[in-house]
């Protein structure tokens, strides 16, 4: 073979005095199989010409012989040397027969494969098998188990600042040249990332729950009809939230780019979490002889649908609106009137929690990445802060029903109203709070009409 | 019998929710907690799916933890005497509700961010409270703070 030369497409000659790729290499690589367009691919990918010529080298198996450790390692595995010749003449390269060693594949497996491979399936392109990614990887379980931090290791751990493709392909694969985009929009990591979203991830998977069979819904008993009509009112303000952001999440989910899995997860579970919270509400208000009410006027939901970028949206839903929410979520638990209710709050405020923490890690993460964008993103609040104060004087149900289920009834409505007062300076003092640790003051310039609640 | 607050004490509990597999059906829960009562603190670690670790700390490390859960002694042992009553807090003896009804909080924290951790991780809080029903506790009002 080494005295045939092989003809060199001009593309690719170019291509190769481009990317200081010699000409004999790309005759070695054209002979050994790879295509002209191939080729180029890996070249564009910044595979080196001397990565390509060891790679080569490599799939040609070094030889027949085996080094000493192949040699010395088959010995005390009982591989037979003929057997390890054998494999090193079909083209397997000697990590990859250490690696089976290691493995634990018997001499007999080994023998009954490579027969196999070369008898029954001869018409197989095993090429693949050569891809260029890191071998040899072994994650290890932790005490959460194989989590995505646990496998983000090596080169699978790098979360590049820019994501170069348009692909689905997965952060550590090898590309191929022709494959169709797939629309993503978002490709820097500044614009999505969160050093909590793995671990969120997870901690969510961990920590799901279901409210067909956990909720105890035989505790829930009748109760005074005005009382029923509160809590049904505010299980479909809760659900219409809750399907709202399920919807804005989705919505950016295909935009963002797969090196970024990672949110891509995390994001995954808020839209199941949010759907589980449609859910549990609206079982609510059907199970103890009510209904729904009356549906939110909506302003700060089309200012969470008309984000124009990704940050915009979550620092409206998923730190300003879901801090309210939040704090919703935990004095409903203090006025549950029985423990179906206890729980239906205290689970939702562990999901509307995790939902707060992406959002404000995600929010610190930008601003410490990108200064630039913080007048940006107080002007995203500024225009969320106004839309819910919109809603608020819109809204003629939501502050009654909480009132009236806070005071348990009409008589108690005044010191409901006051738990209503209570309620939202706890929202306004820890979203505050939030923001403050993401490095973002707002303490001048939240709008009037909640300024008065941050004490 | 445990006297509360104490090492032995918080340990007893540990020991109870670390092969309590309820517990574990609540999820992985990684927090370090604070414990303040009266001129006693202690740190709860917890980690994956237990409680790894209990001691007791002087109050300046508090800044490194999560959050601390901070009432006065009484407030704990209404809190604790309510449990053992019912086998679990009442609504109104929950963490939660306790928090919302004092005015600085009964969760507390140095960061904005951590603190939320009360919230993650509140059903498992309020689990590993739950379980001192299954024991008998001495109480013994710590000296004041100074």
């Amino acid at each position: 073979m080494a005295n045939e030369t092989t003809a060199i497409p001009e593309r690719l000659a170019a291509k190769a005095q481009e990317k200081g790729w010699p000409l004999d290499l790309v005759q070695q690589a054209l002979a050994a199989g790879a295509g002209p367009d191939q080729i180029i691919g890996y070249m564009d990918q910044g595979v080196t010409a001397e990565q390509a010529r060891a790679f080569l080298a490599q799939a040609a198996g070094g030889g027949a012989e085996p080094s000493a450790e192949l040699a010395a390692k088959a010995e005390a595995v009982g591989w037979p040397l003929d057997l390890v010749k054998q494999a090193l003449a079909m083209g397997a390269p000697e990590a990859d027969i250490m690696r089976y060693m290691d493995m634990g594949v018997t001499a007999e497996q080994a023998r009954q494969f490579m027969s196999s491979s070369g008898a029954a399936l001869p018409e197989l392109d095993l090429s693949w098998m050569h891809v260029p990614t890191e071998w040899g990887t072994r994650a290890r379980p932790t005490k959460h188990g194989l989590t995505l931090q646990a496998i983000n290791i090596g080169r699978y751990g790098e979360v590049p600042d820019e994501w170069p493709y348009q692909t689905e392909m997965p952060r550590g694969a090898v590309p191929i040249p022709g494959v169709e985009g797939m629309g993503y929009s978002i490709f820097q990591k500044q614009e999505v990332w969160s050093d909590a979203c793995a671990p969120l991830y997870e901690e969510a998977i961990q920590r799901r729950w279901r409210p067909a069979t956990d909720v105890p819904w035989d505790t829930i008993a009748p109760l005074p009809d005005e009382v029923e009509r509160a809590i049904c009112q505010l299980c479909t303000y809760f659900s219409e939230k809750a399907q709202m952001e399920a919807d804005a999440i989705a919505r950016w989910e295909p935009e963002i780019s797969y090196g970024y899995h990672e949110v891509k997860l995390y994001l995954a579970t808020t839209i199941f979490e949010d759907a589980r919270a449609v859910e549990v509400f609206r079982k609510r208000a059907l199970s103890n002889g009510g209904g729904l009410g009356i549906q939110s006027p909506g302003w700060s939901f089309r200012a969470v649908i008309d984000a124009r970028n990704f940050t915009e949206m979550v620092a409206i839903q998923m730190v300003l609106l879901d801090s309210l929410t939040l704090s919703e979520y935990a004095y409903g638990w203090k006025h549950a009137k029985n423990a179906a209710e206890e729980l239906i709050f205290g689970r939702a405020l562990q999901d509307k929690a995790r939902h707060v923490a992406y959002g404000i890690t995600h929010l610190k993460y930008t601003l410490l990445n990108r200064p630039d964008r913080r007048e940006e993103v107080q002007r995203y609040l500024d225009k969320g802060e106004v839309m819910l104060l919109t809603d608020d004087r819109k809204d003629n149900a939501t502050r009654p029903a909480f009132a009236l289920t806070f005071g348990g009834g009409r008589e108690g409505a005044g010191e409901g109203l006051a738990e209503y007062e209570r309620m939202r300076a706890h929202f306004v003092r820890q979203y505050l709070e939030r923001l403050k640790w993401a490095t973002l003051d707002r303490s001048d310039r939240i709008a009037a009409g909640l300024r008065a609640y941050a004490g | 019998m445990p006297v509360f607050p104490s090492v032995e004490w918080f340990n007893a509990i540990r020991e109870i929710v670390n092969s309590d597999p309820a517990f574990r059906q609540l999820g992985t829960v990684d927090a370090s907690v604070g414990v303040k009562v009266g001129n006693k603190t202690y740190e709860l670690t917890f980690e994956a799916f237990e409680c790894t670790g209990v001691r007791e700390i002087d109050e300046s490390a508090l800044r490194d933890l999560d959050f601390w859960l901070e009432q006065p002694y009484e407030n704990w042992k209404d809190m604790l005497e309510n449990i053992k009553r019912n086998g679990h807090a009442d609504l109104s003896h929950t963490l939660n509700t306790i928090d919302l009804s004092m005015p600085e909080g009964f969760a507390r924290s140095y960061d904005g961010y951590r603190r939320d951790a009360f919230y993650r991780f509140n059903q498992s809080l309020q689990d590993f409270f739950n379980a001192s029903a299954k024991i008998d506790t001495e109480f013994a009002e710590p000296a004041a703070v100074a």
